[in-house]
Order: C-alpha cells, then structure tokens, then sequence
C-alpha cells in the first residue's frame, strides 16, 4: 500500500473563533469533530471552503494554498453540507441543478442518480421541496451537494435534527461514498457514538483549539487530556 | 371654475379633528395631544406649501422646477435612505437611484408631451413620482436588510454549492422586487372602481372634464408603477453587494 495522499493540511490557524489549529486529513478517511459548544467546530469547517477566512496560518488543498484557488471552484470542489437543510424554493430537482448549473453541467438524468444515493425514490424530482419530511430535505441537500461532485464533503452536524431511521440511513450513506463519491468527510457531531462508529481519526476541540487528535478508538477510549477525559464522562 | 372654501368653511373643519380627539379621550388612548399636534402641523405645513408652491409657479418654470424637485429629491433620499441603515453608500446611492428614476420620467412626460415644461404641471406629478420612489426604495432596503438576515442559510448554502453573491442573492432578490411591486399591481387592478385617485378628484375638483382628468391619471399611475418597479429593481441590483465581502463571504449589516 502506498503512502496516504493529503488532502487537506492547515497549518498554525488563528482567527477569532480559532487559535493554534495544525492538522492534516488524507484520502479515504472520515474525520469527526467533536467537542462542547463553541469549541470552533463549525468555524473550523468555515475555513476550509473560505465561508470565512483565517487571520493567520496556512490551509492547503491537495498541497495548493486555498487562497491560489478560484473560490467558486474551491467550494465546488468543498462541499459542505449544514445542519438546517436549508432548501431552496422550488422542487427538489431546482436544487439539484442549483450547483451544476453554476457550472454548465447539469444533465436531468443525473437527479435520478443522486436521489438513488441518498435512497429517496426518483419521482421525488418533480416534488416541491416543502412536502417533504425533515429527514427528505436534509437528504436533498446531501445530494444536492454531492451534484457538484465534491472531492471533500464538509458535514456540520447534519443528523443532528434527525429521527434515528434517518441519521441510520445518512450514517450508511456517508460510509459508502467515502472513496468512491468523495476522497475524505469531516463531520462535526455532537453524538460521541455516531464519532465512535463513522469517525477513523477524531479531532477534539475546546476552547477554540484542537487539544486532542488521533485514532477514534483510542481517542475516546483512552483519552491522554483531562479536558477530553471530562468531556466523555458528561 | 374651480370651487372655493371660505375661511369660515375650513374653520369648521375642526369637528373632523374633535371626533379623533374625543375617541381617544373616551377610550383612554392617549392619543389627544399627538393628534392635535399632527392636524396642525400638517394644516401649517400644507399651507406653507401652497404660498411656496404660489412664488414658485410665478418664477421662470426651469428655476421654479429646479429649484422644488432639488428640495423634493434631496428629502426624498434622506427619508428612504434611513431605512437602509447600516448599509455602505445608502444615502448618496439613493439620490442617485430617485435623480435617474425623475430624469427618466421626466423624459418620457415631456418627450412625448403627455405635459408640458411647466411647474404647475412638473412639480405635482414629479412629487408624486418622486413620493412613491421614496417609499419603494425604503420598502425594499428594509425588506433586503430583513430578507438577508433571515435567509442567511440559504445565501450561505448556495454560496457553499460555488454560487457568486450576485447568483445567491438571486434567491432572495426575486422576493423583494415581487413584493415591492405587488402593491401597485394590485392597486392598478382596482384603480377607480373602490376610490377615484386623489389626482383625478383634484383636477375634477378644479373644473377639468373627467374624461380629461383620467387621461392625466393614466400618465401618472403608470409612470408611478415604472418608477416603483425601477426603483425596487435598482435598490436590489446594486445593495446586494455590500452584503458580501471581496472573498465572496456572508457579511452582517449592523445597525448604526
């Protein structure tokens, strides 16, 4: 087996959400972000389609500094997915095209592929987006990102809201496309179980930095900071 | 010829302002004094307006005109543009938006000669004009500066899925021009048939043919609809931007 190729590196970040963040993230691993509210989970993903910029530090894109890509290409190719759905009027195939069609390349056959992904029918195309159920809509807005083909999938606790068919089917979902539909998922979660099951490294975030990172299992089962060690047994 | 209230007549007047100012006595609303104070002002006021109005219309018409349509645009755009606090560039941006809405009307007026170049005609149809493009372009600033805090997800989303900010505003600006232009839309549908305009009574009022008078509402409804939709059209074509940042980021409006 070669060696792991990186993905995404931030090195020394600070911002006023954000102090001293250093990371790397390669091909084919699901990364959770776990921590208490307002540790800088949610900044932190912000940084890394440039939703917000860093005040110092360096993030890099396959060895590239984000800052040298066009940003409309950096987020397509970034793509992150909120803990609202966030839908937009119209019906669920309007907001599959949304993406692509910034970018000339929507083809209708290509909604029936993506609604098979998420596991919603196919004649939800056609459907407009408020008839759907809470669970419906957050999985239009997975595929609805995952129609501009990200290679990085940016998830902010979007199974938060959901009922546990739901965060099932999504949790499956994100399994099966890691490597094939996209190279690596940071996932913010709040849920300690769902990092436990989907997350292959977990970074730990208090007070605005990364105080822990490592292997999910050994990270939560043998947690090194008393910061993490509290925080577990909440 | 056009009718005329006596002094005495207008004195009488006063019961209009008694019946308000009972109701609020009899139901303790307080409202007495504010109503008392709003009568006479506006009595002053229009009373000011008529003897200005009166040495204006005796100047040369092109000092007249300019002279009332610079005072009209220039409180015009002071009024609108507090509705856009907080927003980069609102004030001297929407003097600008109402001096090309009034030159394009104007244009029209008197290019086609549905009016001729002369303040007794100018100076109420541009007020009108003017008045409507004030409260259009107040409407949509405060509808943009709601809209974009409440529809901040989704601007958000888009601009995520690679969108420019002129391409996730898009999401919201269809709204705003909409309900910018609804009232107008309706307003045309039902234009003398629950309540004749106020500028066809005056002119029946002054002795005009009402078959004349509504050539002249005509001319005024709809220069007035083109210069609300112009005017909700520009505020949002042009302040959508000062909702983002150079990096294509989401930035908040704070109120001043």
């Amino acid at each position: 087996m070669g060696a792991p190729i990186p993905v995404l590196e931030a090195s020394n970040v600070q911002s006023d959400f954000l102090r001293n963040i250093n990371f790397n993230v390669s091909e084919g691993e699901i990364i959770t972000l776990i921590g208490p509210s307002g540790a800088g989970k949610s900044s932190l993903l912000k940084l890394l389609n440039r939703l917000a910029d860093p005040e110092t530090g360096q993030i890099f894109f396959y060895n590239k500094n984000i800052k040298e890509y066009k940003i409309e290409q950096l987020r397509k190719r970034i793509g992150m997915v909120f803990q609202s759905s966030s839908l937009f009027e119209g019906t669920v195939e309007d907001n599959l095209k949304f993406g692509p069609s910034l970018f000339n390349e929507w083809e209708h056959e290509e909604g029936k592929k993506l609604l098979e992904i998420v596991k919603l029918p196919t004649d939800f195309l056609s459907k407009d987006v408020r008839e759907l159920s809470g669970g419906e809509q957050q999985r239009v807005a997975f595929a609805r990102t995952l129609a501009n083909r990200p290679e990085v999938l940016l998830l902010d606790e979007v199974t938060s809201a959901l009922d546990v068919k739901n965060v099932e089917v999504i949790e499956q979902f994100i399994k099966g496309i890691v490597s094939k539909e996209v190279k690596a998922v940071l996932m913010v979660t709040h849920d300690i179980k769902q990092a436990k099951r989907l997350g292959d490294r977990t970074f730990f975030m208090y007070n605005r930095e990364i105080v822990e990172q490592g292997d999910t299992r050994r990270l939560l089962t043998d947690p090194q900071s008393g910061r993490l060690q509290a925080f577990l047994k909440e | 010829m056009a009718p005329e209230i006596s002094n005495l007549s207008m004195f009488f007047l006063i019961f209009f302002v008694l019946i308000p100012v009972s109701l609020s006595y009899l139901y303790s609303l307080g409202l007495s004094g504010p109503i008392l104070w709003s009568s006479f002002r506006g009595i002053v006021q229009l009373f000011l307006i008529g003897y200005i109005l009166t040495y204006l219309f005796s100047l040369e018409p092109l000092t007249g005109i300019t002279i009332m349509l610079t005072v009209m645009i220039l409180v015009a755009a002071f009024h609108a543009s507090k509705k856009g606090t907080g927003i980069p560039y609102v004030r001297p941006i929407t003097l600008c938006i109402i001096v090309i809405i009034e030159i394009f009307v104007l244009a029209m007026w008197l290019g086609f000669q549905m009016i001729s170049f002369q303040p007794d005609q100018v100076i109420p149809m541009s007020g009108m004009v003017i008045g409507n493009s004030m409260v259009a372009i107040g409407l949509a600033l405060e509808r943009m500066k709601s809209e974009f805090k409440e529809g901040e997800s989704k601007i958000t989303a888009a601009l995520a899925l690679g969108a420019k900010p002129e391409q996730a505003s898009k999401i919201l600006v269809r709204k705003i021009v909409k309900s910018s232009m609804i009232p107008n839309v309706d307003g045309l549908k039902t234009i003398g048939l629950v309540q004749l305009p106020g500028m066809m009574t005056g002119l029946i009022l002054g002795g005009v043919a009402p078959i004349e008078a509504i050539r002249f509402q005509i001319v005024i409804s709809l220069s007035i609809f083109a210069s609300v939709s112009l005017s909700a059209m520009f505020v949002t074509i042009i302040f959508y931007r000062f909702f983002f940042n150079e990096n294509q980021q989401m930035i908040k409006i704070e109120e001043n």
